[in-house]
């Protein structure tokens, strides 16, 4: 694999992308929206009511206690509002993990998609470049926003709520070594893996505004994929973590291969020109 | 070395036969314009050359080397204009042919340096910053051209070269064709439906129809071909009402009169020997002729015949000049 010819791929299509409004706003808006708004709209209202005031309800099961005890030291000492706090931050930390799915699903459909509506894909299949290479391109320019965005969203989020849980917990929640492992990890095999899956649907579909309905399809599994992990982790152990991000791995290696067989000349002149 | 050679190459798409038993031999620093319909097979066998699509029976040797396990070094060693010019929109003409550039392997210093002199080739160089997307038709396609030579191929495919050009920028890249033709010994495989491009341009001539190769030669070639379809015109100042009977008498079949314009088109069997009789015998018969005139067959008439013989061209389908 020749990486100047994939340098190349990935430098123009970060260029063309970085010029649509279309892209530009999503890229940032998704973060954002994920980053800030959502936190501020679920967490704020529960932060804002007077500790005293507070009704905690029944306590939470032993494996709630087992497991967060481990998260933050003083579990026990912190009341029932910072306990659903910390609860509901981790909730909504997956949600900011929704990023790196539903970012590519935007990015892949205007760089592979956009590549044959705009009728550009036959001069890119004429040229040199290997179908391997054609398609790691096409993965790293979707993956780089989406993972740069997941990054940015996750740090203003950690932001976000270590201040305002921090009253409640006397300690930081994020970025813990859980959330990093997601950030790091788990996001870009998921960033992969949706690109992927819409070089995939690139076949079944004439343009751009195709593929983003489509893809809302692809995002749905991947959503089911991210909290079955998550749930993974919490209730079983760290070792099904391991194996989760294993399958994740196979996974992407499996739909690289599908996809590098998408961009086989003769049937990419057929399906995709 | 020959720059194309095929040998019975053909491609189905499930039961059509798109191109059948092509058989081709382009030598170096030739240029070869490929003539035919839509849907007679041109961009197909472009396709095959170039490694975008495999022959289902025959093969062929492009540079030298065989397109059946070769394709990477033959797309790497020619350049390939496609129908549409297909440039990036939103990117400058210049992170257009950079692009390129790099997928090509073209040296990092020699890039830049390339860049200014193709566009000063192509007379485009005030458009050099601007994107894409705002250039006219004929400047995409100027720009197209150029990103198809950039790498400095040896043999170079084009797809309806001019097809959206004004005649002032055909005209430069006839020129630049010509020129890299002789001063550099590259070779042009052109697809096209601009016959008198194709007469003006080319070595030699293909024509194509239902994938069926129907006539090849230089433009010389097939006018001699057809030479006894060279059609004589007599313009006379005043018309006679006996010219028919006159021509009829020569036995010289008539292929049009026409009695306003005061002309008789003519065909004769041998034009060198009998011109100068009729001259004079019309001369002597008090016809007061103006004017006499040979009209060769045009490639374009060539073409049209062949093209008919072989029955109404199909419809396009969209595996072909799509």
């Amino acid at each position: 694999m020749d990486l100047g010819r994939v340098k190349a791929i990935v430098k123009k299509d970060l260029r063309e992308m970085f010029k649509s409004k279309y892209i530009l706003s999503a890229v940032i808006g998704m973060p954002i929206l994920f980053a800030i708004f959502i936190p501020l709209s679920t967490l704020y209202p529960l932060v804002a009511i007077d500790s005293n005031e507070f009704e905690g309800g029944d306590e939470f099961p032993d494996y709630f206690k087992d497991l967060f005890s481990q998260v933050i030291p003083n579990w026990d000492s912190t009341g029932a509002q910072g306990q659903i706090l910390v609860i509901m931050s981790y909730i909504m930390y997956i949600v900011v993990l929704l990023i790196p799915i539903i970012l590519p699903a935007v990015t892949a459909s205007e760089t592979i998609i956009g590549e044959k509506e705009r009728k550009t894909m036959e001069a890119l299949l004429a040229s040199p470049l290997s179908e391997a290479e054609l398609v790691t391109g096409k993965i790293l320019s979707s993956f780089i926003p989406s993972v740069a965005g997941t990054a940015f969203a996750a740090i203003i989020y950690s932001l976000i709520t270590n201040i305002m849980i921090y009253p409640f917990t006397n300690s930081l929640l994020f970025l813990d070594a859980l959330s990093l492992v997601f950030l790091f990890v788990i996001a870009p095999l998921l960033s992969i893996l949706s690109v992927e899956l819409m070089i995939l649907i690139s076949t079944r579909v004439t343009s751009v505004r195709d593929a983003y309905q489509l893809g809302s399809l692809v995002v749905l599994p991947l959503m089911m994929l991210i909290i079955g992990i998550v749930v993974s982790y919490f209730f079983i152990s760290v070792i099904a973590l391991i194996g989760a991000v294993a399958i994740l791995l196979t996974l992407c290696a499996i739909f690289f291969k599908i996809a590098t067989n998408v961009f086989d000349r003769e049937r990419a002149i057929v399906k995709l020109v | 070395m020959l720059a194309v050679e095929t040998k019975n190459l053909t491609k189905m798409f499930h039961k059509l036969k798109a191109v059948d038993g092509l058989n081709l031999e382009i030598k170096e620093a030739e240029i070869y314009s490929l003539l035919g319909p839509n849907g007679s097979g041109k961009t197909t066998t472009v396709r095959m050359l170039t490694g975008l699509l495999r022959p289902t029976i025959g093969g062929a040797r492009v540079l030298g080397l065989d397109i059946s396990d070769n394709l990477q070094e033959i797309r790497s060693r020619v350049g390939h204009l496609t129908e549409t010019p297909a440039l990036y929109e939103r990117l400058t003409v210049r992170q257009n042919l950079d692009f390129f550039a790099k997928l090509y392997k073209v040296p990092e210093t020699e890039i830049k340096p390339r860049i200014e002199e193709i566009v000063d080739l192509f007379e485009l160089p005030e458009k050099l910053d601007e994107p894409a997307g705002t250039l006219s038709k004929g400047m995409k396609q100027k720009v197209a051209i150029a990103r198809a030579m950039f790498h400095e191929p040896e043999l170079i495919f084009l797809d309806e070269p001019t097809a959206s050009l004004s005649p002032e920028s055909a005209k430069v890249i006839r020129e630049q064709i010509i020129k890299l033709v002789k001063k550099e010994k590259r070779t042009f495989f052109i697809c096209t439906h601009n016959l008198s491009e194709a007469e003006r341009l080319s070595s030699r001539v293909g024509i194509i129809n239902h994938g069926r190769l129907v006539a090849q030669g230089s433009p010389g070639e097939l006018r001699e071909m057809r030479k006894d379809e060279t059609v004589t015109v007599f313009r006379f100042s005043t018309w006679e009402s006996n010219t028919k009977e006159f021509f009829a008498d020569m036995k010289i079949e008539i292929v049009e009169q026409n009695q306003e314009q005061k002309y008789v088109s003519v065909i004769i069997k041998d034009i060198e020997k009998q011109t100068p009789s009729i001259i004079n015998s019309l001369t002597k018969n008090n016809f007061q002729l103006v004017e006499v005139k040979h009209e060769f067959p045009t490639l374009e008439r060539i073409y049209l015949e062949f093209v008919e013989l072989e029955g109404v061209p199909r419809e396009e389908n969209n595996m072909e000049e799509s």
